[in-house]
Order: structure tokens, then C-alpha cells, then sequence
């Protein structure tokens, strides 16, 4: 059944046109970061001709320090605003209401839409990583790979969990307009709670922090197996209230 | 056996009880009509019924299983919403593809052909986004009959339809008479009229009746006689002095409208009088309580 319905996700992203905005989002930023970071200090310098700018000479970190940046900045901003109405569009639609109606698991519902968006956005990532790769390998030849990919590797368990709470706030709210409440309420109090030094080691909101760390220094496993964890472990209890709410919801 | 059954069964918002001890029975095979004004409370029991809602209190048992211990039930169910809502970037023949396979259909093409030629969306080739609320009407009643339910559930089947469409949809679900059973809500009293076995009135989440149409018809028969004479003055002249005669009235230049105690006296003695008293008679007619009588009635005076 899962496989069913992950398939009517594969049309619907493919019909609607979300697959190509995701497909263009992540190549763009993929392909932008190392031409950014290696141009941008000319094109600096080249703004003024009267004054003398000192820039460092740019490095493949600078490529994905941008990466990082845009994943965490305006590839997240796309995947919330395309996924957050996953559930609730329909609930409104009133499409839930005609497939509930037939007898699907409502909780298998829920999870084929996270398991579709996880894999889909994996794979984006994973495709995008390798052109950022490459591109930067390109630009700049001593490039680390270990360092690049374990800061994606990062990102990709934060996906994990902003997916896990776009879904939840999905099946909560009734509406876009309440899902994208819930979601943001719930981000900015983990963001507030960051603040805290006893919270933060277990924070999710610390990962794209971290990712930065690992590429400008190296990989220091110790200090990140705790949000690791706890984010993964945050991640299980959303996906899993978030269905067992839906399961029970009036439609 | 009941196809439906509910106990009792009430559903409130806050305070407004949308539906109260609702005790409904439809036999299996039967095609029941469930009547009500705008806001009875037909959609909510709709909705109880697909647990879609949850009960305040009160049990509703679904071919023999009680629908508050699993939801398997609903896979022998074909529903079709007020107003339906597909995925609007499917064509028809898409989109039924996705309901065969939620519905574990195996080898669905044929089937997916002859529901797309039945309601006459074969041809059609655009995205349901483009569908008229007609066409939408159409390809509900496909998806809701395609894994042949042995109950259809159908909430306003024909609200949208052109006469037409309206016709050949009630010609539809005519035919499924003895085969499945058909619950369907509606506030067009002619369509119960013309293919319903049984109706349901539900009025401010009450229900108010649930008998077959021929025990409603009996027991509100009016007793009332039509007759046109060619002298009509003359035979009211003769009725008024007759105990088993309760009213009667002019109607038109030689109608008469006669309520009378009892109808089998009435018809035995009035050809007699008539001879007797060299009148004419032109036409005859038993007037029988239409449903729309008998919904008014019931709607208004709550019996």
C-alpha cells in the first residue's frame, strides 16, 4: 500500500511541477556556491576602483561554507513551502477525506508522504552535492571530499528532521496557513532553546553549525553523536505522533 | 440482515447536537432515501458512518461490524461526497487507476474502461482541474462503484447533474435495486419518490421516519376523493346530509374535493348516489399523498 500511494506522490510532484522547482532549486544552488565563492572576492574588488578592498584569497571551504549556507537558507525556505501542505492541502481539499474513506491506513497515509518527500530530497541532495562537487574540484583542485561530505551528511540528518516536523505540522493543522504555524512555532522555540548551554548539545539547531565547523576545521565525531541522536530520535516522535494524530482526526 | 444499523447514535459541536439518537435500520439490498432540510444533519451521519466523525455516543454497525472497532469495513463501501474532490492534476482514467490500486484491485483496466464509457468520460482526455461540477458529479459516481461495493454511500448524487445527467444517474442506481444497497442523502423528493424502497426524514439531527415508501403512503393516506360532475351544486347538496362524508369542497367550475371516513364506503356508494340522482360523472380520481405531502408533514408538524 505504501508503495501505492508513494507512487500518486511521484505524479503529483511530476504533474504539479514541484519536482522540477525542487530539481532546479538544488542544481542552482549546487552549481552556484563554488562559482560564488570563487569569483565574489574579484567581483568585490572590482566594485571600486578608489578604494583598496582586502579579501582572502578564496579556498574550496569558501565553496561550501556557501553550500551550507544556501541549503540551510533558501533550499529549506522551498522544501517547507512545498511540503508543509502535504497532508493539510488535502484535509482542506477534502481529498483525504474521499481516500479515507476507501479504507487506507491513515497512519501508512501519512508515512508514504514523509517517506516519498525523505527519499525525494535525499536523492536531490545527493545530486547536488556531486555537482557541487565537481565544481569545486574545478575551481579550486585540493577540494576535500571526506570534509564536503560530512557536512552534507549533517544537513541531511537536519532534512531528516525539519521533514519529520513539516509532516507533523502537516497532519495537525487543517490548513497550510495552520500547518506553517505550528511548523514555525515549534522552529523558533528549538531555536530559542538553542541559547541554552545544558539544551543545546541535544538541540537539532545546532547541526547547521556544526556543518560549518566540519568544513573549516575537520570532523570531530565525539562532540556531534549527541545532536545526532537527539535529533533523529525528536524526528521518530514527530513522524510517529504526527500520524497517530491523523489517524484519529476528524476529516 | 441491516446493511446499516446505528444505536442511538449523536454527534455534537460543542453545544449544537448536529445529530441525536439516531436509531436508523436499512435492510441490505434496499435503496433508502435519507431526507432532511438544509442543515438536519445528513452530512454529519454521512460522515459517522464513514468515520470520518466521531461519535459523542452511540454505536453504527456496517454490514454486521461495528465501525468503532476497525475500519476495515470502509473497503466494502463506495462513497461519493457532497462535493466531490479529486486530485485535480489526473485525468479521469488516472485517477481511477489510483483508486483501483488503494482499492487492491487486480487487473482493473477493463473495469476502469467501463465506468469511464458509463459516465461518459471515456473520451476525455484533460485533467480533472478542467472537469464542470457535472462532469465532477460523474466521475464520483466512477470511482465510488468501481471496486463494485456491495453499499454505496452517496451524499447529494444528483445536486449537480443536468436533467439528463440527473435521469440517467437515478436510472443508474434503479438498477442496482436487490443488488447493493444504496444509502443516499438528498433534498430532491421527486428522486426518492421515482427509485427509492425506503426513506429516512431526519429533522434537527432527529430522525423523525424510517419506513418503506408503500407502509408511509398507507398511513398517510388522506382518504381524499377528486370527482368532476356535470352538476356539481346538486351532488354537494346530496353529500352534506351523509355521516361517512367529513369535508368537501368546490374546486374549479365542476370539481369536488371529498375527505371521507372511510374510502371502500365511498367508492361502493358514490356510483350509487350519482345514479340515482341522473348525475354525470366526468372524472374520478384517488388522491394520494405525494412523499413531498408526507416530508412537509412530517417536517412541520414532527409526526
Amino acid at each position: 500500500m505504501v508503495t501505492k500511494l508513494m507512487k500518486k506522490e511521484w505524479n503529483e510532484y511530476l504533474k504539479t511541477g514541484k519536482f522540477y522547482i525542487l530539481l532546479f532549486v538544488f542544481i542552482f544552488f549546487a552549481i552556484l556556491s563554488p562559482i560564488t565563492a570563487k569569483f565574489m572576492p574579484e567581483f568585490i574588488k572590482s566594485l571600486s576602483q578608489e578604494i583598496t578592498i582586502t579579501v582572502p584569497p578564496p579556498t574550496w571551504r569558501d565553496s561550501f561554507v556557501q553550500f551550507s549556507k544556501n541549503l540551510n537558507q533558501i533550499v529549506f525556505i522551498v522544501i517547507v513551502l512545498v511540503f508543509l501542505g502535504s497532508v493539510a492541502e488535502e484535509k482542506n481539499h477534502g481529498t483525504a477525506s474521499l481516500v479515507a474513506a476507501k479504507g487506507i491506513d491513515r497512519r501508512k497515509w501519512v508515512f508514504s508522504k514523509f517517506l516519498f518527500q525523505i527519499l525525494f530530497s535525499l536523492a536531490m541532495l545527493t545530486i547536488a552535492f556531486f555537482l557541487c562537487f565537481y565544481y569545486a574540484k574545478l575551481l579550486f583542485p585540493e577540494t576535500q571530499f571526506y570534509l564536503a561530505f560530512s557536512s552534507t551528511v549533517l544537513f541531511a540528518v537536519y532534512l531528516f528532521f525539519i521533514l519529520t516536523l513539516t509532516i507533523f505540522s502537516s497532519s495537525i493543522g487543517n490548513s497550510m496557513l495552520q500547518s506553517a504555524g505550528i511548523f514555525f512555532a515549534i522552529f523558533i522555540i528549538l531555536n530559542i532553546l538553542n541559547i541554552i548551554p545544558q539544551v543545546n548539545p541535544y538541540n537539532p539547531m545546532t547541526l547547521p553549525s556544526i556543518e560549518n565547523q566540519w568544513i573549516a576545521s575537520k570532523v570531530a565525531w565525539g562532540n556531534t553523536i549527541k545532536p545526532i541522536i537527539s535529533t533523529v530520535l525528536l524526528s521518530l516522535i514527530l513522524i510517529f505522533s504526527g500520524a497517530a494524530y491523523f489517524h484519529k482526526q476528524e476529516l | 440482515m441491516l446493511a446499516i444499523k446505528t444505536e442511538g447514535l449523536s454527534k455534537y459541536f460543542n453545544n449544537k447536537k448536529a445529530v441525536e439518537d439516531l436509531n436508523l435500520q436499512v435492510p441490505e439490498g434496499v435503496i433508502f432515501g435519507y431526507l432532511g432540510p438544509n442543515g438536519a444533519g445528513k452530512t454529519t451521519t454521512i460522515r459517522l458512518l464513514l468515520s470520518l466523525a466521531k461519535p459523542t455516543k452511540g454505536r453504527a454497525y456496517i454490514l454486521g461490524e461495528n465501525i468503532s472497532k476497525s475500519r476495515n469495513y470502509l473497503k466494502k463501501i463506495g462513497f461519493l461526497p457532497e462535493v466531490p474532490s479529486f486530485y485535480n492534476f489526473f485525468t479521469a482514467k488516472e485517477f481511477l487507476n489510483f483508486i483501483s490500486d488503494i482499492s487492491g484491485m487486480v487487473k482493473p483496466n477493463k473495469k476502469i474502461e467501463e465506468m469511464l464509457q458509463l459516465v461518459e468520460l471515456n473520451k476525455e482526455k484533460k485533467r480533472i482541474g478542467t472537469y464542470s461540477r457535472g462532469m465532477k458529479q460523474r466521475l464520483g459516481i466512477a470511482q465510488a462503484i468501481l471496486s463494485d461495493p456491495p453499499l454505496l454511500i452517496l451524499d447529494e448524487p444528483t445536486s449537480a447533474l443536468d436533467p439528463e445527467g440527473r435521469k440517467e444517474t437515478l436510472d443508474l442506481i434503479a438498477s442496482f435495486k436487490g443488488q447493493k444497497t444504496v444509502f443516499f442523502s438528498t433534498h430532491i423528493l421527486g428522486d426518492v419518490e421515482k427509485i427509492c424502497d425506503m426513506v429516512g426524514i431526519i429533522k434537527e439531527g432527529r430522525l423523525v421516519l424510517n419506513d418503506s415508501i408503500e407502509n408511509l403512503k398507507k398511513s398517510h393516506s388522506k382518504r381524499t376523493l377528486f370527482i368532476e360532475v356535470d352538476k356539481p351544486k346538486k351532488l354537494m347538496e346530496t353529500l352534506q346530509y351523509l355521516n361517512w362524508v367529513e369535508e368537501m369542497f368546490p374546486v374549479n367550475k365542476n370539481g369536488i374535493m371529498l375527505e371521507v371516513k372511510d374510502l371502500q364506503f365511498a367508492q361502493k356508494s358514490l356510483p350509487e348516489i350519482l345514479s340515482k340522482e341522473n348525475i354525470l360523472l366526468n372524472k374520478w380520481e384517488l388522491k394520494e399523498p405525494t412523499l413531498e405531502d408526507i416530508f412537509l408533514e412530517v417536517v412541520h408538524n414532527g409526526n
